[in-house]
C-alpha cells in the first residue's frame, strides 16, 4: 500500500512543513465578510454528543451545545450555570440541586430536573458503552445501570419540576464539582438511547449555540447562536469548526491564522518562538497554565525504583531549569508539585523538595542509600511521535552524568507503550502526563496515586491510571478523610497533606513540567478572548470589536 | 473475450478472500488490544472495554470472527469502526470518492503533460525543447512530492491566495494536490514516452510505412503513437492503482480527506474494520485495473490475444 509505505515520510513532511511556515508570507488578520463568525480548526472528534464526548475537541463542541449545572472559573472555583443552589447533607453522601426554572432546549422541550437525570442515565447505560460514563460512578445505582441490570440510575431522583436529589455510594463533598463534565448535561427526550446515531451527529441541546445542520464528518461542524439561551446570550453569531488532518493540524491552523481564515490557532511547537515574537506585541498571543502536569512515572513493585530513596536520587539529579530554558526555549516551566497552579485554593508550590533545584550531592547520597550503583541500568520509556524525544534524552543524560548509572531509553509506539506500562513486572521510569476533568485535587491524587487507581485484572495488568502501582494505606486514608470533610478550607489542608506524603516523603511520582498552553487569538476582531479552564476558547463569552 | 473477463473476475474473488483472511490473521497477532485504550494518557474503563469486546465479537476465536466478517461482507456490511462507532461503509465512502477524484485529476494531468512533453522531446530530438524537457523532468523526479506540495501551498494558497489553504473537496481545492501528485509521474511518463518513441521511430515498419509514401501524420498517429504508448499505458495503470490507494502526504498537506491517511490512522489505532475495509478495496481496485490494462493491450496491439 502506498499509504503504509509512506507512513514514515509523514514525520519528515511535518518537519519540513514547520520550516516552511517559518517563512510563510503575508498576514491578513481581519476576518472576511460581515457578521460575527468565529472560525477555528479542530481535529475530528470521537463524539460531540455529551454521552461520549471525551477528548478536548469533542468536549469543546459539546460545551457550546449543552449547558449543565456548573462551569469553572479560571481559578478553579465553580461558576453556577443552571444550578441556582446546591447543598450536601452533613455526611456528604446526599446532595440536592435546584435547577433554574423555565428554561428550554432549542426544540422547545423543558430543561428540568428530569432532563438532567435523563442525561445522566443515558451516560451510564450499558448500551452507550461510554468512555466518560465512569464520572457518574459514585451515584447509587450506577453499577446496575452500567452492567445492564437496570435501566434506571436509582440514586438520582427528580423532586417536583426543578429539584434533583442525588444519593452517593461514598461521601463526596466535592460532588458538585464533578458536574462540570459534559456527561452531566441535561438531554431532551428526542435524544433517545446513547447509540442514537441521528442525535449523535446533530445533538439538540440547551447551550449558547445550536447545530446548523448535521456534523459533516472530517469536514465541518457549524453552529449558530441559540437565541433562546437561558443565560447571557453570546455576541458571536456563528461558530465554524473546520476539521483538519491530525498529522498536520497545528501547521494548518497556524497558516490559516496567518492568512486570516481562522480566529484562533495552535502552533507547531518549533514555531512557538517565531510566532511569539510576531504576535505577542500585537496582543494576539495567549499563554495559559492549564490544569495539568507532566511527570515521570516510577514503577514501584519491582526493579531499581522500588525504594523512595532511588526515586529521590533521580529527581534531585534532574536540572529542570536547564531543560526548560534549553529544550523548551523557556516555553515550559518546572513543576514543584503534582497539583497544577490553576487550582488556586489547593495548589502549593515546592511540595516536592527534590524538584526545587538540581542537587548533585543529595542525588548521590540518596542513590547510595538506595543501593543504586554506577553502572546500574534503569529503563526510561516514552511514547514516540508526540514530541517527547528531546527532553527525555536530556533528562537521561543528566541522570547518567550525576549518578553514573546507565539510562536505557525505551521508545515505543503508543499502543505498545501503554501495554508495557500496564503490564505486571515493568520496571524503571516512564514519561507521563495528566490533565483535569474537573477542578478537584481528588481528580489528580485518586486516579494517579491511590491504591484503587491500580485496579489490577486477573493477570495483574494495571487497568487504572496508577500504573506505577504506588500504594500507601496512609495516603489512601487521607483521601477518604478529605472526601468526608465538609469544610472546604479543612479539606484543602488534608489534600495538601496527602500530596506532600506521596510526592515528597514517598516520591511516588517525579513532577517535571507544568502544563503550559499557547494560542493565537484574533483580538483585532474579538475582545476578551482567552483559554478557559478546559483549554478551550471562551467563544460564548467574547465581545466583538 | 467474455470468457476471459469472467475467469479473471472469478480469480479476483479468490484473491479478495485470500487477502481478507491473511489480513485478519495478521491483525489478530498484533500486540495490544484494539479497544483497550483511548489513545490518550488516561486509562479506559475496564467495563467499557469488556462491553466493546462483546459488541465487536473480539472475545470470540479468530475463525468465528472471520466467518461473521465474511458473511456480513457478502451482504455489503463492513462492520462498525471501533472509535466513532460509525458504519465503515459510511466512514469510507466519502473518502473513497475524494481519493478517486484526486487520482483521476492527477492521472489526467499526468497523461496530458507527460505524453505531450515526451512527444515533443522525441520528435524534436536534441532541440531546445528536448533539452528543456530533460532538465525539467530530472528536477521533477528529484524533488520529493511533499516539498513540491509545501512550495505550491505557501506560494499559491498562503501568499497569492489563488487556491483555498484547506481543501473542501471543491474543484478549486483539487488543483494543487493533483499537481503535487502528478508532477513526478508526468516526468516519468515523459521520459518513458520519449524513449520508446525514439525506438519506434527507428523501427523497420516505420521506415516501410514512410517508404510506402504514407503521409507523416498517418505514420505518426497509426504506427508510431500506437506502438510507443503500450509501455506508457502499463505504467499509468500501475500509477493509477497506487493513487487510488491514497496519497498520505499530499492528503496531510492539503487536508484532503482521502483513504491514505484513514488507513495510517486506522493502523495506529488498530481500528481493524477500517483496515480490512481499505485494504480489501485496495486489492479489488488493483486487480480490476490490471484487468483493464490487459484488455487495453488487446485493443492497442492486435497481436495480443486474450484467451
Amino acid at each position: 500500500m502506498r499509504g503504509a509505505k509512506s507512513a514514515k515520510w509523514v514525520v519528515g513532511a511535518i518537519v519540513v512543513a514547520m520550516a516552511a511556515t517559518a517563512c510563510g508570507g503575508g498576514s491578513n488578520d481581519s476576518g472576511k465578510g460581515g457578521g460575527a463568525v468565529f472560525r477555528l480548526g479542530i481535529t475530528e472528534p470521537t463524539a460531540i454528543d455529551p454521552v461520549n464526548a471525551q477528548e478536548s475537541e469533542g468536549t469543546l463542541v459539546a460545551r457550546q451545545l449543552f449547558t449543565g449545572l456548573y462551569g469553572v472559573n479560571d481559578d478553579g472555583t465553580l461558576k453556577p450555570l443552571l444550578a441556582t443552589s446546591s447543598k450536601a447533607n452533613d455526611k456528604g453522601d446526599e446532595w440536592e440541586f435546584q435547577v433554574k426554572p423555565g428554561t428550554k432546549f432549542s426544540n422547545g422541550e423543558p430543561v428540568n430536573a428530569e432532563a438532567f437525570i435523563r442525561g445522566w442515565t443515558r451516560g451510564g447505560a450499558k448500551a452507550s458503552a461510554s468512555d466518560v460514563g465512569y464520572h457518574l460512578d459514585n451515584i447509587v445505582g450506577y453499577e446496575d445501570l452500567h452492567a445492564g441490570k437496570s435501566d434506571k440510575l436509582t440514586g438520582a431522583t427528580a423532586e417536583g419540576e426543578n429539584t434533583i436529589k442525588v444519593k452517593l455510594s461514598k461521601p463526596d463533598f466535592e460532588f458538585d464539582k464533578k458536574t462540570v463534565h459534559p456527561v452531566y448535561s441535561p438531554v431532551p427526550k428526542v435524544a433517545g438511547a446513547g447509540d442514537n446515531k441521528a442525535f449523535n451527529d446533530a445533538p439538540i441541546g440547551n447551550g449558547p449555540f445550536k447545530m446548523a445542520g448535521s456534523w459533516e464528518h472530517n469536514k465541518k461542524i457549524s453552529l449558530v447562536r441559540n437565541d433562546d439561551y437561558a443565560l447571557q446570550k453570546p455576541a458571536v453569531e456563528k461558530v465554524e469548526f473546520t476539521i483538519l488532518n491530525p498529522s498536520n493540524a497545528a501547521t494548518l491552523e497556524y497558516k490559516g491564522f496567518e492568512k486570516g481564515e481562522f480566529d484562533w490557532a495552535r502552533m507547531p511547537t518549533p514555531q512557538l518562538p517565531v510566532a511569539k515574537a510576531k504576535y505577542d506585541p500585537q496582543g494576539e498571543w495567549i499563554k495559559f497554565d492549564s490544569p495539568g502536569i507532566n511527570y515521570i512515572l516510577t514503577f514501584q513493585e519491582d526493579g531499581p525504583m522500588k525504594s523512595a530513596d532511588a526515586r529521590k536520587a533521580i529527581s534531585y539529579a534532574i536540572d529542570r531549569e536547564a531543560i526548560a530554558k534549553g529544550v523548551f526555549q523557556g516555553l515550559q516551566e518546572p513543576a514543584t508539585a503534582i497539583l497544577p497552579p490553576t487550582f488556586k485554593e489547593v495548589y502549593k508550590a515546592d511540595q516536592c523538595t527534590s524538584c526545587m533545584k538540581q542537587d548533585k550531592a543529595k542525588a548521590k547520597e540518596y542513590a547510595e542509600k538506595a543501593g543504586l550503583k554506577p553502572g546500574d541500568t534503569i529503563g526510561f520509556g516514552f511514547n514516540t511521535g508526540a514530541g517527547h524525544e528531546e527532553w527525555v534524552q536530556a533528562v537521561a543524560k543528566q541522570v547518567e552524568d550525576v549518578l553514573g548509572v546507565k539510562i536505557k531509553l525505551e521508545p515505543l509506539p503508543f499502543k505498545e507503550a501503554l501495554a508495557k506500562q500496564q503490564a505486571k513486572g515493568t520496571t524503571g521510569l516512564w514519561r507521563q502526563a495528566w490533565s483535569a476533568d474537573y477542578p478537584t485535587a481528588d481528580n489528580f491524587l485518586t486516579p494517579l496515586l491511590s491504591t484503587s487507581g491500580i485496579n489490577p485484572d486477573a493477570a495483574g495488568k494495571a487497568q487504572g491510571d496508577n500504573r506505577g502501582r504506588y500504594s500507601n494505606p496512609k495516603f489512601d486514608e487521607l483521601l477518604v478523610k478529605a472526601r468526608n470533610t465538609k469544610d472546604a478550607a479543612e479539606r484543602t489542608k488534608v489534600y495538601q497533606e496527602a500530596e506532600k506524603l506521596a510526592i515528597d516523603e514517598d516520591q511516588a511520582a517525579i513532577p517535571t513540567w507544568k502544563r503550559t498552553q499557547y494560542r493565537l487569538a484574533n483580538s483585532k476582531k474579538f475582545s476578551g478572548l482567552k483559554l478557559d479552564f478546559f483549554e478551550d476558547p471562551n467563544i460564548a463569552e467574547i465581545g466583538i470589536k | 473475450m467474455g470468457k476471459y473477463v469472467i475467469r479473471r473476475i472469478g480469480q479476483m474473488v479468490i484473491v479478495l478472500f485470500g487477502a481478507t483472511l491473511i489480513l485478519f490473521a495478521c491483525l489478530f497477532v498484533l500486540p495490544g488490544d484494539p479497544v483497550g485504550s483511548l489513545g490518550g494518557d488516561k486509562a479506559r474503563d475496564p467495563a467499557v472495554i469488556q462491553q466493546l469486546r462483546e459488541r465487536y465479537g473480539l472475545d470470540k476465536p479468530l475463525v468465528e470472527q472471520y466467518g461473521t466478517y465474511v458473511s456480513n461482507l457478502v451482504q455489503g456490511d463492513l462492520g462498525e469502526d471501533y472509535t466513532q462507532r460509525r458504519e465503515v461503509t459510511e466512514v469510507l465512502s466519502p473518502k473513497l470518492g475524494n481519493t478517486a477524484k484526486l487520482a483521476v485529476a492527477a492521472i489526467v494531468i499526468d497523461v496530458v503533460l507527460g505524453i505531450l512533453a515526451g512527444l515533443i522531446a522525441a520528435l524534436f530530438r536534441y532541440s531546445f525543447w528536448d533539452v528543456l524537457v530533460t532538465l525539467l523532468t530530472t528536477m521533477a523526479i528529484g524533488f520529493p512530492s511533499f516539498v513540491i506540495g509545501m512550495i505550491l501551498q505557501s506560494q499559491f494558497a498562503v501568499n497569492l491566495g489563488w487556491f483555498p489553504l484547506i481543501s473542501d473537496g471543491s474543484f478549486n481545492s483539487l488543483i494543487m494536490p493533483a499537481f503535487t501528485l502528478a508532477i513526478i509521474d508526468a516526468a516519468l511518463v515523459a521520459r518513458l514516452m520519449r524513449g520508446t518513441m525514439l525506438e519506434v521511430l527507428r523501427a523497420d515498419y516505420v521506415k516501410t510505412a514512410i517508404a510506402k509514401g504514407l503521409p507523416r501524420r498517418t505514420v505518426l498517429l497509426k504506427h508510431v503513437m500506437r506502438n510507443s504508448i503500450i509501455p506508457v499505458v502499463t505504467y499509468i495503470g500501475i500509477s493509477f492503482g497506487g493513487l487510488l490507494g491514497g496519497a498520505l502526504i499530499t492528503e496531510a498537506i492539503f487536508n484532503w480527506d482521502g483513504i491514505g491517511f484513514a488507513l495510517v490512522t486506522a493502523i495506529q489505532q488498530q481500528n481493524n474494520p477500517i483496515i480490512v475495509g481499505v485494504v480489501t478495496y485496495g486489492v479489488a481496485v488493483f486487480v480490476l485495473l490490471n484487468l483493464l490494462v490487459d484488455l487495453l493491450y488487446a485493443v492497442l496491439d492486435p497481436r495480443i490475444r486474450l484467451s
